[in-house]
Formats: C-alpha cells, structure tokens, sequence
C-alpha cells in the first residue's frame, strides 16, 4: 500500500503534521516510561513547554514588528507625492521590500 | 520508472525534475523547515508529556489540603519520582536564602509555656525527677531561658510536659530553640497515621487527627516524622509491620506495657511480639551520649536537603531518665539540632520532620485540646493541625489512666 503521491499541499501539511504527532506520542511515551515517575515527566516537560512558549512568543513578535514596520513603508510611499515615488519595475512591483519574506511572490520565485 | 519512483519518494534531483516536467501545476507552498518540525514534534510531545502529568497532579490538587497549593505541588512531585529535583531546588533555595552570622542581641525570649511550676520545687525534686535548666550558652541569659515551664494551666506539682526556649548558637544570637520535655511516668505516646502518610492501607488508619474521645487526656501533640518514601525507613503500627523495619536506623519504639524508648534498630524486619508501634527515621543523630561522628552529608540522611542546610528542623531524644525531649528551631543543621538536644539532656536522639509546614510541637493548656499552643510563636503551622484532619502522621501524648489533669 502506497501513500498517493500528487496530493494537494493542503493534503501534504496534513500528511506531516499527522506523522509529527505520532512521532511526539512516541517520544513521549519512551519519556514516561523511562522517568523515575510522572512527577519527573511533568516537571521537565513544563520547563520545556515554558521555553517553547518564549520561543513561539518571540517569534511572534517579530513577525508583528516587521509586519508593523512594513506597513509604515506602504504608507509613507503612498502618502507620498507621484513625482517622488521610486519608479515600478518592469513588472510593475514597487521596489524595495514589499513582499512578505517567504510568501507569495518571493516564493514563486525561489522555486 | 525512474520518474514515478520520484514521485513517490520525492527525494532524487531526477526526480524533482521529472516531476517539474509532468506536473504543470507548480507548488503554492514551500516545505515546512527541518527545525520547524522538529520543534512542533518537541511541542506536541511536550503537550503529551503535560497532559499524562495532569492526570495525575489534577486530581491530587483537588483533594482537600492542610497545606498551601505550592507545597501540595511539591509533595506530588516528591511522591512521584520527582525527590532529587525536590531537594536539589529546595537545597538552592535554602542555600541563596541562608541567615547572616552575628547580628543584635536579643533582649527577651518568646513566651513559652504557662507560668512557672507551682509548688515547693527542690522538695518535690528530692521525690520526682525533674529535669535540670537548660544551661543557657550566651551570657548574660534573657529571662527565663532555659527554664522549664508547664505546658498546660493547672498542671499541679507534676506537670507531664514541660517547655522552654534558650539561644542555641553563639554564631547566631538571634536563633532560639524550642525544648519539650515529656515526664514518661505520667503519659503515654501513640503514633497517629495522617489522612495521606503512611500511604500503605491501614486497618485502623482513623481520621487523621486526634480522636475526640481521647482528647480529654490529651497533652500535646508532635510532628511524625518523614514520609516512609522519602526515610527509607519502616513502621510498625498497632503491632504490624507495615513498611519493613530497617537496622541500623533510629526508632521511636513504644512496647505495649506503655514504655518508649528511642533505640537504634536491631531487630529485623519484623515486628517483635512486645512493640505495639515503631517508626524510623534516618541514622540516630546522638547515640548514647556522643553525637553521630557521621553527621554530614550521604545517602543515609535520606532524599532530603543537605544535613548543612540551615532549614527549620525537629527532633526527639530520651533522657537518661527515659524520658522524651523533642526539640525543633529554625535555621538548623543536623548538627546544630543534635547540640540542642544533647544540651537539653538527650542521650539518644533522631531528626524528626524538617521544614517549617512539618514542623509542630502543640502544647495544650487545658483538657480537651482546650486552648493549643505552639511550642515556639514562629512555627508556621495551626496550633488546630492535629485537631483537625492532617495529611501527615503524628505522635500523640496522652495523660496515662489514673492520672488527672
């Protein structure tokens, strides 16, 4: 039996997350079995949650400040008069960094 | 072929391009990085981990506690594999919080006890024993240090406890001892199991407090000791062994002919036909006289902080006369608290609980439980604790019959 092979991202993410967790159970299992006691899993595994959360969190963060600081450029260049807009590339995209890092049209060209 | 098995796996630059070549449609989303899911994979199983904890904490959590939810949490830990983390945090803790040498002096002691023994003393001395005043370490002594006081009012010529309080240590001025001496003549000890400790089911476990139709000869209650999980010690109660007896460890023994004694165990496993109840706990810290040359730090102490720690710490001893002397104070090593009890007349001696949300000593001032009193102000815990349901063992005296108030 073999996994469909062209299926659709939204398919594939699936496919990886579901694969992800099965492998976080295991581990997780191995943990419980292996500690000393449950005590010890959860103490542990609340240190651990409490440095993903500061991860996640900064992370965040900084995707909001960048996202922030991005949409201050968008509106300065377009409070701005004609004359002194930087001129459009051939496609028409306003120079600078418009896009998104690692989304739409960044992407597109990277692959 | 080549390009199908690509497909599939999806691994070979052939095959990326071939399939580039037969899939028209290109790919809207890039694959998720390596680190990405290797931390989604360490979250989920973090989440996992956390719920599996959470079955059991959960339900501890809302049993009902005498304690706060902080060491409620700790004790789960302990209970649960997680001892050494315990210790090594509290052992920190103590370690950044440790009291300052030296200081002002103190100009009065806390009160303990009621007044003083009533009654011609040096004519009562010469036909009962009473013990000697603690000969106070730092001069000039404070009021009252090292006297021995009643426990309870109207205690007659004979009170059976007395109490008093004297500065243990000439590094530290400010540290002051609490010592309660119990007349063996005139009362009877009874270990009590608590509603959780010792977790082995009992046969007669009862309530986890003082029984009420005892209470009329009680006159003072005391802290049991640490867990069994945690002592690596045994028990017997009512005559059955119910975690087995370990050699070589300190023993409160009470026989059914009502004696105590504080031994250091020789007997085995089982319980001896005459021992009505035992509870170890840790190695003696004075032994006949001498102080346990091996007083520092190794895994006999048990899974607990440091011996060096200073930490509220108890404990109980018997004098020469066999009588019982419990002895509790802040700040303490086990050295320091075998130097109390030794000066307080103990001859031989074993740690009791440590921490200040273990560490009692109540005193009542009338019959009844009327009017508990803690043998020290500072100690942490309700002078109710034991009259009402407690988590963890403790001993009980009770007046002897045909003895009155």
């Amino acid at each position: 039996v073999r996994l469909p092979s062209r299926v659709s991202p939204a398919a594939e993410r699936r496919r990886a997350w579901l694969f992800d967790l099965a492998v976080a159970l295991a581990v997780a299992a191995v943990a419980i079995l292996l500690a000393a006691g449950i005590g010890v899993v959860g103490f542990l595994a609340l240190l651990v949650a409490i440095a993903l959360v500061l991860w996640y969190g900064v992370e965040a963060l900084v995707r909001m400040l960048s996202r922030r600081r991005r949409a201050g450029q968008e509106r300065r260049r377009a409070a701005a008069p004609a004359e002194l807009r930087p001129a459009r590339d051939a496609r028409g995209a306003p120079p600078g960094p418009t896009t998104r890092s690692g989304s739409g049209e960044s992407r597109r060209r990277r692959l | 072929v080549r390009a199908k098995g690509a497909l599939i796996f999806g691994s070979s630059a052939a095959g990326k391009l071939a399939s580039m070549a037969t899939a028209p449609r290109e790919r809207r989303y890039p694959r998720i990085p390596f680190w990405r899911r290797l931390r989604r994979i360490v979250a989920l199983a973090t989440a996992a981990c956390l719920l599996a904890a959470a079955l059991s904490y959960v339900p501890t959590m809302a049993e009902k506690h005498n304690v706060g939810f902080g060491v409620t949490s700790v004790e789960w830990l302990r209970q649960n594999g997680g001892n050494p983390i315990a210790s090594e945090i509290e052992n920190w803790y103590y370690e950044l919080n440790a009291p300052g040498k030296g200081g002002p002096a103190l100009t009065s002691l806390p009160k303990v006890g009621v007044a003083a023994a009533e009654g011609g003393e040096e004519a009562e001395r010469k036909r009962v024993y009473r013990p000697p005043r603690v000969k106070p370490i730092l001069h000039p002594a404070l009021p009252d240090e090292g006297i021995w006081k009643p426990a309870g009012a109207h205690a007659g010529r004979r009170p059976p406890v007395l109490e008093t309080s004297f500065r243990s240590d000439p590094e530290y001025p400010q540290f002051v001892a609490g010592v309660a001496w119990i007349d063996h003549n005139r009362t009877r000890l009874e270990y009590t199991p608590g509603t959780a400790e010792p977790p082995e089911p009992l046969a007669h476990r009862g309530a986890g407090e003082v029984p009420p139709d005892l209470r009329k000869r009680l006159v003072a209650t005391f802290n049991g000791g640490f867990p069994l999980e945690t002592s690596n010690a045994g028990l017997i109660y009512r005559g059955q062994v119910i975690a087995a007896m370990v050699n070589g460890i300190a023993t409160i023994v009470a026989y059914r002919d009502g004696r105590v004694n504080v031994v250091r165990w020789h007997q085995g496993e089982g319980a001896p036909r005459n021992v009505w109840f035992a509870k170890q706990n840790l190695p003696p810290i004075i032994y006949e006289g001498k102080l346990n040359p091996n007083l520092t730090d190794g895994p006999e102490w048990g899974e607990t902080v440091n011996n060096a720690t200073r930490v509220w710490r108890s404990g109980l001893g018997i004098d020469a006369h066999g009588n019982l002397i419990y002895a509790a104070a802040n700040y303490q090593t086990v050295e320091s608290l075998a130097l109390i009890l030794k000066r307080a007349g103990a001859v031989r001696a074993l740690e009791l609980d440590i921490n200040e949300d273990w560490t009692s000593f109540i005193g009542y001032r009338h019959p009844g439980g009327g009017e508990p009193s803690n043998l020290l102000p500072e100690m942490f815990r309700s002078p109710e604790r034991y009259l009402v349901p407690d988590e963890r063992d403790f001993f009980a005296v009770y007046l002897r019959g045909g003895q009155r108030w």
